[in-house]
């Protein structure tokens, strides 16, 4: 199973240099060794069987009956041990602070950016900042209420934040669902472990949406606002509003009266207080934002400038998981906390600056360059593999407006065994955490671990054939 | 909608586990469970006639076409031109044309796969007012129409399909059953299962009543009853009818069964209390004390059964009789969609 395995001078999650497996997998490496590629396979069919026909899948719809695929799933679980895990959770914990703080400052004071820390232009010119925000007063002044933190390990093994996803991330769903089907598959394994539990998730959430409703003294009532069917997260939405027991609404199911937000029930209308939108700002609002968005409710933002309706997360979050502006994480931190990041991030050039740019057009050969508000793997180039042409016409779209563009070095993702075949072969992996912040933030033991498939890809995004494991995060030993 | 803008009053309503469902939501819960009941008695009726073609050996040409033409009448498809041409060919040939359009033709919006197709989107959009049970069984009974080996299955054992998709529909019933709570969202899917039973257990009497009295001159009393049992066999009526009636089968007795049984579930009778009875139910969740235009629809259906005799019946014919109730079952789902739908 593992004859060939190489590690190849990365960092790997399971082995040590010299091909001993570290103490915290010592258990696993020998339940595969033991179980052999027949038996395992048998397991991952299991699995995928019992995906399927629970309906975990996302969605290309091409046709009324839709191609439907299961996200792929990578039955080796990613063991966290507890004092790294500690480490994960106050840095994420401090980073998740200063970025609230520094959405309420700049769309209030804007110390910030008065005491020359952050460039104003670049707020300005950040196409997720909502001028309609400003001055805006939301419920207990938070902004990112749910945010998924992307994290990669260097060489070293040190954990870099790669990027910041304030705005709906996604993915929560398939972390509860490969831990159910952990347990369901490798029962002995997972009990020869102490890992530690991420099933109140769901019960966490409902209490952050709560926390951040307009009015404190009576129960409000939740809804989730999902695009459809066809989103391609609509299994997440509605596993959530599943989860908490509240409603799943489109927004043909919303209308706002009076600056009021009401669902259409089979007796009439009836109020609504908290809205966790997985809808982003500009399909939000026809009335405010894209007019030819039929996703959205007319009159929600100003319902929502009123005070009479929370939204989660806040409009204008996007601001914060700008790409320009996550390179002035680190100086949030130590602008608005005074504290030292306890995470990473990694080296950035920002080509609105004219050095940056200078040498990233010297240097496109060894960079990553990232488009400003891409996500999920479009607008990249990765330099060191692109064909010429592809680099040159990057170069292009950088000169032309260089504010839209970021490049950072090549960092090695650390790698995970993954069944290949009949045999074991290092992928590269990242891990997104989910922290949530209501009366106080809370880091979810766990996260979404995601798998390049593809040998030699640094690529995770399940749109660009990624797959994903269970992450365990372990007690601390007594 | 003005007294809900008090503000005040709207919270009050909202208390505990009382609320009251998204429009939307009860809507496709309850052509959910229209389509899934659908599809159980298309593949109830497919698998009925195959059999019953199997038994009676030597038939009529012409009363094998009304067979199988019966099937489209009762689905209101029979005058489309391809179902006409489903009906073209040998035996053999009408037979395979007529379970492939009827069963997995997905461009036939009444075939059995665009049942399970149309339940499972309505599903989906309301996962959250459904158990992961019964949405694991609608997983289950699409996979089995739609899988890589659904057609070698088909081809080595057609009544098997049909078996489990009817055997999906009743374990979806039963998992409704036991895993919903049975409040609004619930008495939703029951109002639709009935209605949509009562629609075409009507259907299934208008035709197939029609079908045999234009050939009961020229059957044999043996095939008249084999012929007979085939229709209540079509209601999955047939063992529970035996343990009530011994003896020849006619019309009179059939029809009796069929429409006015009261302990059996799937009577007319029986699809009618019941609808009225969740409708009534929705209605007072909502308006206490003020029934409203579905409610009083099917509550004057359900007096109207419950006091009606056999015997008068008989003389008007029972065709006749289940196609009034049938119109006023469409009034009463009209009425349905406007009254808790259209919001």
């Amino acid at each position: 199973m593992f004859e060939n395995y190489q590690v190849n001078g990365i960092f790997d999650e399971m082995f040590e240099g010299t091909g001993q497996p570290r103490a915290h997998y010592q258990s696993v490496h020998s339940r595969l060794m033991s179980l052999g590629g027949e038996a395992f396979l048998r397991r991952r069919r299991m699995a995928d069987l019992s995906f399927r026909n629970q309906g975990i899948t996302f969605t290309v719809y091409s046709d009324a009956t839709g191609v439907e695929k299961i996200f792929p799933f990578d039955l080796i679980p990613r063991i966290v041990p507890a004092s790294e895990w500690m480490t994960i959770e106050r840095g994420l914990e401090q980073r998740l602070t200063a970025l609230n703080q520094f959405c309420n400052d700049i769309y209030h004071e804007q110390r910030i950016l008065r005491e020359g820390v952050i460039p104003a232009e670049l707020i300005y010119s950040a196409r997720m900042f909502r001028r309609e925000m400003i001055g805006v007063g939301v419920p207990r002044g938070i902004y990112i209420h749910i945010c998924g933190t992307d994290l990669i390990r260097d060489k070293a093994g040190n954990y870099l934040v790669l990027e910041d996803n304030g705005r709906t991330p996604s993915g929560v769903s398939y972390v509860l669902e490969n831990r159910a089907v952990m347990k369901r598959v490798f029962p002995t394994l997972f009990g020869s472990y102490r890992v530690r539990a991420i099933e109140d998730y769901p019960h966490n959430l409902l209490q952050c949406l709560k926390y951040s409703a307009p009015k404190a003294d009576i129960e409000p009532t939740v809804v989730v606002l999902t695009p459809g069917i066809y989103n391609s997260a609509y299994f997440e939405h509605s596993f959530l509003a599943r989860q908490m027991g509240v409603e799943l609404v489109e927004g043909r199911d919303l209308i706002v009266e009076n600056n009021i937000v009401f669902m259409r029930t089979v007796a009439g209308l009836r109020r609504v207080d908290v809205i966790y939108r997985r809808v982003d700002d500009d399909f939000l609002d026809p009335l405010a934002f894209r007019p030819d968005s039929t996703l959205g409710v007319a009159g929600l933002m100003n319902a929502y400038r009123c005070g009479n309706v929370s939204l989660v997360n806040a409009v204008g979050t996007g601001v914060a998981d700008d790409k320009a502006v996550y390179p002035y994480v680190p100086d949030m931190i130590r602008f608005y906390l005074n504290q030292e990041p306890i995470l990473q991030n990694v080296p950035t050039y920002i080509c609105s600056r004219e050095e940056d740019r200078r040498y990233v057009l010297e240097h496109l050969h060894e960079l990553v360059v990232k488009s400003t508000n891409e996500s999920g793997g479009y607008g990249m180039l990765m330099g060191h593999q692109a064909p010429t042409a592809e680099r040159e016409k990057f170069a292009a779209m950088i000169v032309q407006d260089p504010r839209n563009f970021i490049a950072q070095p090549v960092v090695e993702l650390s790698q995970h065994p993954s069944l290949v075949e009949e045999h074991f072969e290092g992928r590269r992996v990242d891990l997104r955490p989910y922290i949530l912040c209501g009366q106080k933030v809370v880091v979810m033991p766990g996260g979404l671990t995601r798998v390049a498939l593809r040998r030699g890809s640094l690529v995770v995004n399940s749109s660009q054939g990624g797959g994903s494991k269970d992450t365990w995060v372990l007690e601390e030993m007594a | 909608m003005s007294e809900l803008m008090l503000g005040e009053e709207v919270h009050v309503n909202l208390g505990g586990s009382r609320r009251q469902m998204l429009a939307r939501a009860a809507e496709s819960l309850y052509w959910l469970s229209r389509y899934v009941e659908r599809s159980e008695h298309l593949a109830r009726l497919i698998h009925e006639n195959l059999q019953l073609l199997t038994d009676v050996g030597e038939l009529a040409a012409r009363v094998k076409h009304d067979l199988w033409q019966g099937i489209l009448r009762m689905f209101g498809v029979d005058q489309l031109p391809e179902a006409q041409a489903v009906l073209a060919g040998t035996d053999e040939q009408v037979a395979q044309h007529m379970s492939a359009y009827m069963t997995f033709d997905a461009a036939n919006a009444g075939s059995i796969l665009s049942c399970i197709v149309n339940a499972r989107e309505n599903a989906r959009s309301i996962r959250e007012n459904i158990s992961g049970e019964v949405w694991e069984d609608l997983n289950t009974l699409y996979w089995s129409l739609r899988g890589p080996d659904v057609g070698s299955r088909f081809e080595e054992a057609p009544l098997e399909v049909y078996r489990q998709v009817m055997n999906g529909s009743m374990l979806f019933q039963g998992l409704t059953d036991q895993t919903l709570a049975h409040s609004q969202g619930w008495l939703f899917m029951q109002l639709g299962k009935r209605l949509e039973r009562l629609d075409i257990t009507c259907r299934i009497i208008e035709v197939k009543f029609d079908i045999l009295q234009r050939h009961e001159a020229s059957l044999e009393p043996a095939e008249r009853n084999i012929h007979w049992m085939s229709v209540l066999r079509s209601c999955a009526s047939l063992e529970a009818y035996r343990r009530m009636h011994m003896g020849e089968m006619d019309a009179m007795r059939v029809g009796a069964f069929l429409v006015l049984e009261r302990e059996f579930p799937r009577s007319i009778r029986a699809c009618v209390h019941h609808a009225y009875d969740a409708v009534a139910r929705i209605s007072s969740s909502i308006r206490p004390g003020a029934p409203d235009q579905a409610e009083r629809i099917l509550g004057r259906l359900n007096t109207q059964l419950e006091y009606a005799d056999a015997g008068e019946i008989g003389v008007e014919g029972f065709g006749g009789y289940v196609q009034k109730i049938r119109l006023s079952m469409a009034q009463a789902a009209a009425s349905v969609k406007k009254i808790y739908f259209l919001h």
